[in-house]
């Protein structure tokens, strides 16, 4: 009875005496506390908080894409090569989480059927992906760290913006371009959570052991923040997108062709071609089509008084 | 100049003569410079035309931005009004969609953003006949209101002695049930509003958007336009009173190779099966067991097995199977009768919305049979919308009135939809035959029943030991209604007639594997403790079947504690063998049955949970034991976790408060789960 009376008396949440009720050596917990710092950090920087708002501009929300396929891709070979590894192994959903398929399907609808050779690894994704392999060889048992911070967050706040974003950027309600945000073999998002979290909590491992892999989940954190800062230094040099003027902008399963940014791209490789397509997209356009009329119009007239 | 024609390539001749003084290249700039200053000067004359615009109701141009929306309102006819708060548009797409569907029941709306108008101004809403202020708030953050509607609260907050009688209103809330402050903005404008004396005519809608919004919103809106009808005493207007959204077509000669019948998705995919096996391509799994598992007593529990042999479908125990069950033949064939139909008639419902996806309410074209039978809804009490849709083929104007109250929000309407079609189980069906003078046209009907849901049982196998077999545990659904007709659960009675062999035919169950989050823990020193009375033993006998294997493996296997429940041990004690095998062999560590009729007081699990509260305490603080419960959810899922919550207070030392966190926290680490249904 001694410890209700101090149980009732102390203070709200702490349970001293005989009952831990906490048990702070849960690793899901560590976990929660050692993160809760730089998560916050992580909502409030420019580019997620923009996003939030319905500020995102679909060329940057293509290049995130883009940065979070070689991010999974990486994480999820790396859990492959240790989906036994004893300090792995009970977190090994490949069907509930992996997201590198639908992340390439998305990347297909936005950047087209080649859109492997249209995307390329920036720097900021370059060092999270490095860093991802190195310890999927060397150190396995903090993967756990990366997988919780991507998986869990995708699972929580991933819901929201994926809303936000269909909304923002008028994506199909049929949900291409999204698919990443769809975990279709996840019933509850919650459910599977706790489910994470008790496979978290059975790994045998020491307390410094789980100090690590909190440290290396501040550290995911913070690749993921130098990738949002890339993002947001990159939204800075792209014009902003015009709506009635400039060329038309290939829409949800337009003419890629349309893109000026693909046109870009394409201008790289073939001149001839490069040239066609803003001549064709030049006179698609009305204003090209007027300036285009008017200069014939006038050139036939002054040949005409040219010639006679 | 007759020189230069002949020889136009020749530059020298050219650059040589004074005349003409303009080159090719200086023709060409002058072309375009010239070009560009007409397109200019054109562009400079011509407005550009907007075509996507359509002519606005603005008589008057007024040059200041009109800030009272009752002066708006007035000039441009409108009676309702929908002002939203809205952060990323989906507040202000709603309000939008609102306001249009205003002019179906003769009444006009129009959206506006509470920033730009003087919010103080709705007391003024009076002055309008039959007008209505709706609010589609968005909460954001924590709790707070969007951007545009901080103001609006601000002044609500603020303004303690307004007057708003006279003002009608509803609100619909958008919110995220994964936030804490679940749609605070839209309750408190509710709430608030009616503080300030305006009179509240249909109830807050919540939306969320954590499981679907859009699904919340339409459901809520499909009730609230027949509120407000039969608030201002107004009908739907001639032409639009069906609003009907699908349009018939009835085939006469189609290749029955189009037609459907019966299949979720791809046309002929029960007739050639492909995997991979899902929601939408259903594995046709021969039933290869269906026998009774109690011995005595009215109800009848039963074991089915399902062959999944070739599908490639995996499982765990724990997950779910997804069966797709058809209605009772006669229902059907009297639901024909009674609304004098050719049930083999061929038909296809299109969607007159040639925008929207969603292109039929049901795979078409098929019979109307065969959509009675697979796709449609016909067992559960009808929703009021369906009601209200179907009033206006009521012959006899009280059965009119009748149905258009109970789906009106007035007390009485409600008290009467209660216990007319609720508390009396009334189906469709029912309902037609009580009510003579209704007979809607078929295809109306089938536009507003609901599709007819797939059913989701927890599998009672173990995939190490049966991989290409799936067990089902479940108890047949009939009961009398007040009317006195036999209600049969759909599922379950399809369930208890499929008979191994059926006509000579193998029976079949369209089903498809929903991974669920109830798992054993990873390691099988971890000790368990399984709570499942009734058909909650199901995932048990999986989990049981498993810590078997892994036990024959050279496992080490942690305590495996059941407590089970029913009514009478030599009635419906099922799997009573296989559960005393395993407590024989020591996969099951201890066995509780609670038999809650065979003595005067009753006992269930939770009693004999109380009497091993030191086991179970021991199990679950020391020894870091995975709590399950199974079952029924309104009742033992409750009654359960409070027994556990007792037995923390009495043996952990903890307040009532403390025990409850202390389970609550055991929940949010995954070692208390629940697979509980009501």
């Amino acid at each position: 009875m001694e410890e209700t009376q101090g149980a009732v008396n102390g203070e709200a949440s702490e349970y001293e005496g005989s009952v831990d009720v906490l048990s702070p050596e849960d690793l899901s917990e560590l976990l929660a506390a050692g993160t809760k710092e730089v998560h916050e950090k992580a909502e409030n920087t420019q580019f997620v908080k923009d996003f939030l708002r319905g500020r995102i501009r679909k060329e940057l929300f293509k290049l995130g894409a883009v940065a979070l396929y070689y991010t999974y891709s990486a994480m999820e070979e790396e859990i492959e090569r240790n989906k036994e590894h004893p300090y792995f192994a009970p977190l090994y959903f490949p069907q509930e989480l992996h997201r590198r398929d639908a992340l390439a399907r998305d990347l297909e609808f936005f950047y087209g059927p080649g859109w492997q050779s249209a995307i390329s690894c920036s720097p900021a994704t370059q060092l999270y992906v490095d860093r991802i392999r190195r310890i999927g060889r060397e150190d396995p048992v903090l993967l756990v760290a990366h997988a919780y911070t991507r998986y869990m967050g995708d699972l929580s706040g991933g819901q929201v913006l994926k809303k936000v974003a269909q909304r923002a950027l008028k994506l199909p309600p049929t949900g291409e371009g999204l698919e990443f945000y769809q975990f279709d073999a996840v019933h509850s998002a919650k459910g599977f959570k706790q489910l994470y979290r008790s496979r978290m909590n059975e790994l045998e491992l020491d307390p410094e052991t789980k100090q690590k892999i909190v440290a290396e989940a501040v550290r995911a954190f913070q690749f993921n923040m130098e990738v949002f800062d890339e993002l947001d230094e990159i939204g800075k040099s792209i014009p902003e997108e015009a709506m009635d003027a400039g060329l038309p902008v290939h829409g949800a399963g337009g003419d890629i062709s349309k893109c000026p940014y693909y046109a870009a791209k394409t201008a790289a490789g073939g001149g001839t071609e490069y040239a066609c397509q803003v001549a064709m997209a030049v006179l698609r356009h009305p204003t090209g089509q007027v300036l285009f009329a008017a200069w014939v119009a006038v050139l036939a007239g002054l040949a005409a008084w040219y010639l006679m | 100049m007759a020189d230069v024609e002949t020889d136009p390539t020749h530059p020298e001749p050219m650059a040589n003569e004074e005349e003409p003084l303009i080159s090719n290249l200086d023709l060409f700039l002058f072309t375009l410079i010239a070009g560009l200053v007409i397109y200019w000067f054109m562009s400079r004359k011509k407005p550009e035309p907007i075509p996507e615009f359509k002519k606005l109701d603005t008589p008057t141009a007024t040059s200041t931005r009109e800030t009272s929306f009752i002066e708006k309102m007035k000039k441009t006819g409108k009676n309702i009004i929908v002002f939203y708060g809205s952060q990323t548009g989906t507040a202000e797409e709603f309000a939008n969609r609102l306001s249009k569907d205003a002019q179906r029941y003769g009444m006009k709306g129009m959206a506006a953003d509470p920033e730009e108008y003087d919010m103080a101004e709705l007391s003024r809403l009076s002055e309008i006949e039959n007008s209505l202020a709706i609010f589609c708030m968005a909460t954001y953050g924590e709790g707070d209101p969007t951007d545009n509607a901080q103001d609006f609260y601000d002044w609500l907050q603020e303004n303690g002695e307004e007057d708003l009688s006279g003002v009608n209103f509803t609100v619909f809330g958008l919110g995220n049930k994964t936030y804490e402050h679940y749609n605070a903005m839209g309750a408190y404008v509710d709430k608030r509003l009616e503080e300030l004396g305006a009179k509240r005519i249909f109830d807050l809608g919540m939306g969320d958007d954590d499981s679907n919004l859009e699904d919340d919103f339409v459901s809520w809106r499909e009730q609230f336009w027949p509120a407000v009808c039969e608030h201002f005493g107004v009908e739907a207007l001639g032409d639009d009173s069906s609003i009907r959204q699908y349009e018939l077509k009835e085939h006469t000669d189609l290749n029955m190779n189009k037609v459907y019948t019966g299949e979720i998705g791809r046309i002929k995919s029960f007739e050639n099966q492909k995997p991979p096996f899902d929601a939408k391509n259903p594995f046709l799994a021969t039933v290869t067991v269906n026998r009774k598992l109690n011995k005595a007593g009215g109800r009848h529990l039963m074991h089915l097995e399902l062959d999944i042999t070739g599908s490639k479908i995996r499982y765990e125990s724990g997950d779910h199977v997804a069966v797709f069950p058809t209605n009772d033949t006669a229902l059907v064939i009297k639901l024909g009768q009674i609304l004098g139909v050719d049930l083999d008639s061929v038909i296809s419902l299109n969607n007159l919305d040639e925008e929207s996806n969603k292109k039929h309410p049901f795979p078409c074209p098929t019979s109307y049979r065969t959509a009675l039978t697979h796709y449609l809804d016909i067992t559960h009490p009808p929703r009021t919308n369906v009601l209200y849709e179907l009033a206006q083929y009521a012959s006899d104007p009280k059965d009119q009135e009748n149905m258009r109250k109970m789906a009106s929000s007035s007390p009485e309407g409600k008290a009467l939809y209660q216990s007319w079609v609720l508390d009396a189980c009334r189906n469709i069906l029912a309902i037609l035959e009580d009510l003579p003078s209704l007979r809607p046209p078929m295809d109306h009907l089938c536009e507003l029943l609901p599709r007819l849901q797939a059913r989701y049982y927890s599998i009672a196998s173990s995939s190490k030991i049966h991989p290409n077999s799936i067990h089902i545990c479940a108890v047949v659904v009939e009961y009398e209604t007040k009317t006195g007709r036999l209600h049969n659960g759909v599922a379950t009675n399809w369930l208890k007639n499929k008979t191994v062999v059926n006509n000579g035919h193998k029976s079949t169950v369209p089903m498809y594997i929903r991974k669920s989050q109830f798992r054993l823990p990873f390691k099988s020193t971890n000790p368990v403790i399984m709570v499942g009375p009734g058909t909650g033993i199901a995932p048990f006998v999986g989990f049981i079947q498993e810590r078997g294997w892994l036990k024959e493996q050279g496992k080490e296997v942690g305590e495996t504690v059941m407590f089970f429940g029913c009514r009478h041990k030599n009635e419906d004690f099922i799997y009573q063998e296989e559960l005393e095998e395993a407590k024989k062999k020591e996969v099951l560590t201890n066995l509780h049955v609670a038999f809650s009729r065979d003595q005067e007081q009753k006992v269930y699990v939770q009693h004999l949970m109380r009497n091993n509260k030191e086991d179970i305490w021991r199990l679950v603080h020391s020894q870091n034991a995975h709590i399950y419960i199974c079952g029924d959810a309104k009742n033992m899922a409750k009654d359960v976790q409070v027994a556990f919550y007792e037995i923390a207070e009495e043996l952990g030392g903890l307040t009532r408060t403390q025990a409850t966190d202390y389970i609550k926290k055991l929940m949010t680490k995954g070692r208390y789960s629940q697979d509980v249904w009501s």
